[in-house]
């Protein structure tokens, strides 16, 4: 028997598994992590497959495959949750938890009103600036926006090519992507309701299709600008930009970081707000919420015409723990 | 129509136009399915590889490009990277490192950077991956222009 072989592949297949654990506090974590985070929606039952991984006897047929498979499984049991619920069950999850955190979750209720959660695949960064993204226009009915994004994806179309990406590997992403934008839009025979909208999100097909959009959006941007973020690319990974792109941007499952960000951002020319929960605190005493403004660098914003910066106001507001992202709506 | 079955027929015709352009890769669709493909691709130059002209057997999951294509070699090759007796492959693009940025084509010729700068520190094949690890280039070797000359290489005569 391969025994290095077998070891690494267990190693891998746990990893996996605590990733996709990991990331998401809504569902039933692992034994070891702390019971009453468990209480979430009813109904709830640990994912089928890891059972039937325990019960697995035959690892010597245990490919690679079947651990991909297996991983598969569980993110499609993932995929049909997206609670949204008000901002008491963020206060509940840390019940016993730090007083920092608390008293944090205390201040955001004053500004927001509720939070939506993202499953925790490593996409959830993609996956909430999407919904937060077509929840808004199909708010708003805001048609001026609509016409100026689709300007941009364009630009970005044409950024991919120039790159050298062939026309066919990322078309279907992007005319997944505008077809969802136009059926946000009412008043055509394609026309979604929110119910829907929130149906369709949870939809794999269509869900998993629009983060590749926004994943391939993401590396055209880095790789076109490449000597601006090589910079902070090095202070994360130590790689190169190519190969940051190759290995944490393009395949599905990695995970955001503000480099992503920053570069969605501005490649769609859509400002997005991240508000930060986690222990750190500041010394003068009162407990304040950090938030970020990723302000898009392109001088082709909503109200550049003004010429003041400081009137963009991100529509879209994300809430960040270590390691996830959900939507945040404020009151 | 199905997503996969879409970007595989843009496959197919990207693969019918480019057939001259890379003289190393032939890849071919089952003629009743378009979720089986078949390539042959030439050993690398300046490998124990050389002159031999290796098959490999692609099987497409309903979601592709979302999930990666399944590949094995066909023809038996000793290699780190490739399981002596199924011939599975370990490739970072086509396990979690795969997006759909990759087509077939260029998994093709990523096999064949594998089988030029064979990865010893995470062996399918332990023989194969210490004999490089403790430095034995010229055991290895040897053994891996064996079975191309055994099993990739027309036979004389």
């Amino acid at each position: 028997m391969n025994w290095s072989s077998l070891l690494n592949r267990t190693e891998y297949n746990l990893k996996q598994f605590t990733l996709t654990v990991v990331c998401s506090v809504h569902f039933k974590p692992s034994h070891r992590m702390e019971k009453q985070e468990t209480q979430v929606a009813d109904g709830e039952k640990e994912p089928k497959v890891s059972i039937e991984a325990s019960h697995f006897d035959d690892w010597e047929t245990f490919a690679d495959e079947n651990i991909m498979q297996q991983q598969y499984d569980i993110q499609a049991e993932e995929a049909v949750k997206a609670p949204f619920e008000p901002l008491s069950s963020l206060a509940a999850e840390y019940q016993s938890g730090s007083p920092i955190l608390l008293e944090k979750i205390k201040v955001l209720g004053e500004q927001y009103a509720a939070i939506r959660r993202a499953r925790g695949d490593g996409n959830c960064f993609f996956r909430s600036f999407m919904f937060s993204y077509l929840e808004h226009i199909l708010d708003s009915q805001d048609k001026a926006e609509v016409a100026r994004i689709k300007e941009n994806v364009e630009k970005c179309r044409k950024t991919l090519q120039s790159l050298g990406y062939a026309d066919f590997t990322f078309e279907d992403f992007f005319s997944l992507f505008l077809e969802q934008l136009d059926s946000v839009l009412q008043g055509s025979d394609t026309s979604i309701s929110p119910d829907e909208l929130i149906l369709r999100c949870r939809d794999q097909s269509v869900s998993d299709y629009v983060v590749m959009f926004f994943r391939f959006v993401t590396s055209g941007e880095i790789r076109n600008r490449s000597e601006f973020f090589e910079p902070f690319i090095l202070g994360l990974t130590n790689s190169t930009v190519e190969q940051f792109c190759k290995s944490s941007v393009e395949p599905m499952g990695e995970e955001s970081d503000h480099v992503h960000i920053t570069a969605l951002s501005d490649a769609l020319g859509v400002p997005v707000r991240v508000v930060y929960l986690d222990r750190s605190s500041c010394d003068s005493g009162g407990t304040s919420v950090n938030h970020h403004d990723f302000i898009p660098a392109t001088g082709d914003l909503p109200n550049a015409a003004s010429g003041n910066s400081e009137t963009v106001k991100p529509f879209i507001t994300l809430l960040y723990r270590p390691g996830h992202y959900d939507i945040l709506y404020p009151k | 129509m199905q997503p996969s079955r879409a970007r595989l027929f843009k496959e197919y015709k990207e693969v019918q136009k480019e057939k001259a352009a890379d003289p190393d890769i032939q890849l071919v669709c089952d003629e009743s399915n378009i979720f089986k493909w078949n390539a042959l691709i030439k050993g690398p130059s300046e490998t124990p590889y050389e002159g031999g002209v290796f098959q490999l057997a692609f099987s497409v999951p309903e979601q592709y490009p979302l999930q990666p294509p399944q590949v094995r070699f066909l023809t038996k090759i000793f290699h780190p990277n490739v399981h002596f007796k199924t011939g599975e492959i370990c490739l970072d693009i086509l396990k979690n490192a795969w997006s759909p940025a990759w087509t077939l084509q260029s998994v093709c010729r990523a096999i064949i950077a594998l089988m030029a700068h064979p990865e010893a520190d995470s062996p399918l094949n332990c023989d194969s991956g210490n004999l490089l690890r403790s430095g034995d280039i010229r055991g290895y070797q040897a053994m891996a222009r064996m079975y191309t000359r055994l099993a990739a290489m027309p036979k004389k005569g």
